[in-house]
């Protein structure tokens, strides 16, 4: 850890490679995520999005680059930190698949996301969680396996929570949720924004991301392609044509 | 009326060893994907460490179980440190890691013979008093380990199900992936799961010696494939399972004995019904009696 510079976005991806073993997918990715913000990576299949967050997680190879946290007047190289000691140190995930565990209830999907911090409490955090999801805490006991699509990202994105993380990285939350549920969603993340927590998402549905997120990045073929403010970004006939394809 | 009562009990017996050995093998099987075929030994080995302790050097009875028991841990923790954490780092995958298992067992039986000799050997209890209960005969080594068999079903039950470790456990288990991006230890849980199975692999060993009242250095391996039969009764990797379908198979095997199933199977059978359980089940439940599957979204 070295001293806090202020200047410095919380969560700081730059000039990332990597991919997987021989195969390189990502070729110099740099990501600043300001705390308290939404900030959104789109681009088109392949353009490496869920690989930065796999390479956070050591599920993807880093060949060169850095990502760092700083929090709390501290930076922390999150690339050396061990991949379960990340929730302990802020930093959320959720997949885009298989994010839940089906064969546990509810209340233990919630109880293994927790990390027991001096200042928080298992019930306390879970009534919370509850009183935010309520057709959670309606099937608290059941198997998460047998919840719908829609309550499984929500599940999804509790469990996240209850490691009071200060950035969330999504990894395409809206995949395969219905239309409605995707509005749901996108109000949900802003929600869970205002109360402070930073969000990084990597999505598909570009437009609506875009449009709740401070910041968006454009990434193709691995590489930083655009940036902008996330309305301007939806709104430039450019990028529109090329990435984000006809309304 | 009395051989129903007698092979009630005696299946209870059995059935609540099963489950402690089946549980430990069901857990190996769903943490780490592997079938231990060392298991077995790990029962022998926990009943020879008893009786060097309580026999040979005259020490308390419980407190040589104790001992046995975390010799059973220490055993699986050098193990998993020395031989399984470098197989999963290098992505071992389930058949290498049965066939290493079973170099483990192969291992551990000359072992076994090599310290404690391969002659019969029987604990400093009485394994002649018996009590009267209904006009069957229960034997006090029976009573004993009924008792002490369900206490422990019990706490392993209660840990699984509640204590934080037992949780990541079954999370591991289930998604191993999420499991590790998600905050979960995977060595920690992986460690309790070996150190768990070890405790438990002696602790049949005690209990099935003191039943049998006497038994040689081939004990557990003989009756590691109706361990395995229990497993798969109560479905692969469900620990719950393992301890009903232990107890289950236990019940069937003594109870099969009764006149009423084609005049009685004989006792030197019973791994027969063990078999034909198993292969009953994977024809017509393969997944299991507690197997089920998630909704599909």
């Amino acid at each position: 850890m070295t001293k806090n510079d202020s200047s410095q976005p919380l969560f700081n991806i730059e000039n990332l490679h990597g991919g997987y073993g021989d195969i390189q997918i990502l070729n110099g990715v740099t990501i600043k995520v300001p705390n308290k913000t939404i900030v959104t990576i789109v681009g088109p299949n392949g353009a490496g999005k869920s690989t930065i967050l796999k390479a956070i997680y050591g599920i993807a190879d880093v060949t060169s680059g850095s990502v760092t946290l700083n929090k709390d007047g501290a930076v922390t190289d999150v690339l050396a930190t061990k991949p379960h000691n990340l929730s302990r140190i802020g930093v959320g995930y959720v997949p885009q698949i298989d994010n839940i565990f089906p064969a546990l209830s509810i209340d233990e999907n919630l109880e293994v996301g927790f990390v027991n911090f001096a200042n928080t409490n298992l019930e306390q955090m879970r009534d919370d969680i509850y009183v935010r999801y309520p057709d959670l805490k309606r099937r608290s006991k059941d198997r998460a396996g047998t919840l719908s699509g829609g309550q499984r990202q929500m599940l999804a994105m509790a469990r996240a929570l209850m490691s009071s993380p200060s950035i969330l990285l999504l990894d395409e939350p809206s995949a395969g949720l219905a239309p409605a549920l995707v509005d749901q969603l996108f109000d949900e993340l802003v929600k869970i924004n205002q109360v402070g927590v930073t969000i990084l998402m990597v999505e598909q549905n570009a437009r609506r991301a875009l449009g709740i997120s401070d910041y968006g990045y454009v990434l193709d073929m691995g590489r930083n392609r655009h940036e902008g403010i996330g309305t301007s970004l939806v709104n430039d006939p450019e990028i529109v044509g090329i990435y984000l394809g006809k309304k | 009326m009395s051989d129903l009562i007698q092979y009630l009990f005696n299946g209870l017996v059995v059935g609540s060893i099963f489950a402690i050995a089946a549980v430990g093998i069901s857990l190996l099987y769903s943490v780490l994907r592997l079938v231990n075929f060392a298991a077995g030994d790990f029962l022998t080995l926990g009943a020879f460490i008893t009786y060097f302790l309580s026999v040979t050097l005259e020490l308390n009875f419980f407190f040589s179980i104790v001992v046995s028991m975390l010799a059973g841990m220490g055993v699986s923790w050098f193990l998993e440190l020395v031989l399984w954490r470098n197989l999963r780092r290098n992505k071992a995958g389930t058949l290498a890691l049965f066939l290493v298992a079973t170099g483990v067992a192969l291992m551990l039986r000359p072992i076994i013979q090599f310290l404690f000799g391969t002659e019969t050997r029987k604990f400093n209890v009485d394994i002649f008093k018996t009590y009267d209960f209904f006009g069957a005969r229960i034997a006090h080594t029976q009573l004993l380990v009924l008792i002490f068999a369900s206490a422990s079903i019990l706490t392993i039950a209660l840990f699984i199900s509640k204590a934080r470790i037992g949780k990541d456990m079954r999370a591991y288990a289930n998604n191993p992936g999420l499991a590790s991006v998600s905050g979960i230890n995977v060595d920690r849980v992986v460690l309790a799961t070996w150190l768990i199975s070890g405790a438990l692999g002696s602790l049949a060993g005690v209990f099935q010696g003191l039943v049998q009242g006497q038994f040689n250095n081939a004990m557990g391996e003989s009756l590691l494939l109706s361990f395995f039969a229990a497993v798969v009764l109560g479905t692969i990797g469900d620990a719950y399972g393992a301890l009903v379908g232990g107890m289950l198979l236990g019940l069937f095997m003594e109870l099969s004995q009764l006149s009423i199933f084609f005049g009685g199977v004989p006792s030197n059978y019973k791994p027969v019904v063990a078999f034909a359980t198993l292969v009953l089940v994977l024809l017509f439940k393969p997944e299991g009696l507690f197997g089920y599957r998630a909704r599909k979204v």
